[in-house]
């Protein structure tokens, strides 16, 4: 199944990456047609799409993505092995940030419902949903680093550099996951099996925690396996914002350049991240709600 | 009045609090249960006769307060107690069963473990000897397979079986009072008499005390030793089951009575209903609750309260109705509707 959808995934970028006019070697410099033609042939770029299609499934099938059209004599899994310590850090801390302050949040706001705690949080994370990541990492960074010299503009040389690449892209989700998160525990503090736990005379907090987060974090498990992953697409503009050397602005400087290999390469790496994320999820879902089993099982 | 109340509620006042003002859900509810003895709360939705209840154990919503009245359980004053002092109680001495087991259990626990937490969280016991306690609950309570059916999870049993799981689960330490809300309102007509059935047989075996909330006059009259009937937050009438079934001294309780289908009648015949809806709680009729759909009602019941008027020859237990008809006022053409009950029911 997931081998099934990653095939249709890496076809459908194949041929559509095809459909863009231009090639990786068409430039405003015009090159020698000689050049040109010879640069193709080195490729396979002169010989039928089918043709190039099929080499490609081949080399994906060893686990080669082929060599970068841009960067000579780098191959594309030494672009993504290269950048993915910087990806994965910011995105992990990313995640970290979201998990560790969204559903907290979330908690303070629905047990103090149309309080203050509430209102002052709800406000904060609905500006964190309307903001757009790159508008935000923009205006912090002209504030903290250029204005207010806090932290530096570019770079991850220490802990500091971390702050606003992390906090940018971790603000829309982590405003989202606090939001859900209220509205969860909120609709789950309602039900009568709340009332149930009351009435047998257990413990406040386990009465929180044991019958309230544990059913109110069904909902957020669903999708914090897409977040994940889109934490990590993310990082495409914020990578690009803050110059930090992830697979992210490679990505982006990929497409403009049209270099197939490095667009495919990258796109199948992130396809898989998110089949295997969404993997992840079911499988945490089963552990939270027994009403759910595995196909076979049943 | 043979022995000392179990519960005692006196004169208890809630009010929830919303945008709109405070809804006077319960109106200066008096009554006593005692120990081992069967009450039934008989009223139709909204008459605060479930959140008499829930009152009494602090349950209420956060919107919810006892503004008045106390209820003193055991000589303990429950109203105003402390959160930590009313968790004692709560699943312990006192323990309550609700309307819908689809909902009051949680879907995510295994059954076992929901009983367990209850029991370690009143006994001093290890897990393994509550799970035992456990075990013998649902033997107790005649869920089939018991041993194999703890690990389940609640989707995995019937409405029925998860009531007595319900069941099980208030009987874990043993209380002196039961109270039951709804508890066979959302079941099958056939599950209903067997929890039902159940529930009479658990408090002849243990000897507790069981507060049965319901709706419905027939199940009161096959389990129930006194009924309490509420309308509009307030206490209409009260007495032993068979005194009020046979003469009741309320019109209102006529009425409900009266809408009753008899099904051993041969004749055609359509259900009576009480016409007219409930008061609305924001702004309670200064008068009796029941008078704007009372069929006998006067210009005095509009205007001012009455209070419970005892029935001079009843019975070792109280029979009281919240009527004007009661008052020597009233006129006597009225007040034979009380005289003859007989003809009342035909």
């Amino acid at each position: 199944m997931m081998a099934l959808t990653l095939f249709l995934i890496i076809t459908l970028t194949f041929f559509l990456m095809h459909a863009i006019p231009g090639g990786p070697f068409t430039s405003e410099k015009m090159l020698a047609p000689e050049i040109e033609a010879a640069l193709n042939a080195k490729y396979g770029l002169d010989k039928p799409i089918w043709q190039q299609y099929l080499s490609y499934l081949q080399g994906i099938l060893t686990f080669d993505l082929g060599p970068s059209f841009k960067y000579p004599g780098v191959r594309v899994n030494d672009l993504i092995r290269e950048g993915l310590p910087v990806t994965a850090q910011t995105g992990f801390l990313a995640m970290l940030c979201v998990v560790a302050l969204g559903i907290p949040l979330g908690i303070v706001a629905a047990l103090n419902q149309n309080k203050w705690q509430d209102t002052t949080i709800m406000a904060v994370a609905t500006m964190g949903v309307a903001i757009p990541s790159y508008v935000l990492a923009t205006i912090a960074l002209y504030l903290f680093a250029l204005q207010w010299n806090l932290v530096p503009t570019f770079g991850l040389d220490d802990w500091r550099g971390y702050i606003l690449p992390v906090a940018a892209l971790s603000g829309f989700w982590l405003s989202f996951i606090a939001r859900l998160s209220r509205s969860s525990l909120l609709e789950v503090l309602g039900q009568d099996y709340m009332v149930t736990a009351r009435a047998k005379g257990l413990h406040p907090q386990t009465i929180l925690f044991k019958h309230g987060m544990r059913n109110a974090l069904i909902p957020i498990v669903t999708v914090l396996g897409p977040v994940v992953a889109n934490l990590l697409t993310g990082s495409f503009v914020i990578e690009q914002i803050f110059a930090l050397p992830g697979i992210g602005r490679h990505f982006v400087l990929s497409i403009s350049n049209r270099d197939y290999t490095t667009i495919m390469g990258i796109t199948i790496f992130y396809a898989a991240f998110l089949m295997l994320m969404i993997l992840i999820v079911d499988l945490l879902y089963m552990v939270l709600d027994p009403r759910i089993k595995l196909a076979e099982k049943s | 009045m043979s022995s000392a109340p179990l519960l005692k509620v006196d004169n208890l006042t809630t009010h929830f609090h919303t945008s709109r003002g405070d809804v006077q859900a319960v109106r200066g509810v008096s009554f006593d249960v005692k120990p081992g003895e069967i009450l039934g709360i008989v009223g139709e939705s909204g008459s605060g006769k479930s959140i008499t209840c829930l009152s009494v154990l602090g349950l209420l919503k956060a919107n919810g307060e006892v503004v008045d009245g106390s209820a003193d359980f055991e000589g303990k004053q429950l109203t105003g107690l402390s959160d930590k002092d009313l968790r004692a109680i709560r699943g312990d001495d006192i323990a309550m069963i609700f309307q819908d087991p689809m909902t009051s259990l949680n879907p995510t626990l295994t059954v076992g473990e929901q009983l367990i937490e209850t029991i370690v969280a009143h006994k001093p016991v290890s897990r393994g000897e509550a799970r035992k306690r456990a075990l013998e609950l649902f033997e107790l309570v005649k869920i089939p397979s018991a041993a194999s059916r703890l690990d389940n999870y609640p989707h995995e049993f019937s409405g029925g079986m998860r009531q007595r799981v319900m069941i099980a689960m208030a009987l874990t330490c043993d209380p002196k009072l039961l109270i039951a809300d709804e508890p066979t309102t959302a079941l099958d007509v056939t599950i209903q008499r067997q929890i039902l059935l159940l529930l009479k047989d658990l408090q002849e075996k243990l000897g507790m005390a069981i507060i049965l909330i319901t709706h419905d006059l027939g199940v009161i009259a096959e389990v129930a030793d006194r009924i309490l009937v509420m309308y509009g937050g307030m206490v209409m009438e009260t007495g032993d089951v068979y005194d009020v079934f046979e003469s009741p001294q309320h019109p209102y309780t006529t009425g409900l009575l009266d809408s009753i289908p008899d099904v051993r009648s041969h004749k055609k015949e359509r259900l009576t209903p009480i016409p007219g809806s409930p008061p609305d709680m924001l702004r309670p009729p200064e008068g009796c609750p029941f008078a704007p759909r009372c069929p006998h009602a006067m210009q005095q019941c509009l205007e001012a309260m009455p209070p419970l008027f005892e029935r001079p020859n009843a019975k070792p237990t109280v029979h009281e109705a919240r009527c004007w008809l009661h008052h020597d006022d009233a006129p006597d053409s009225l007040k034979a509707i009380f005289k003859a009950p007989e003809a009342a029911n035909g």
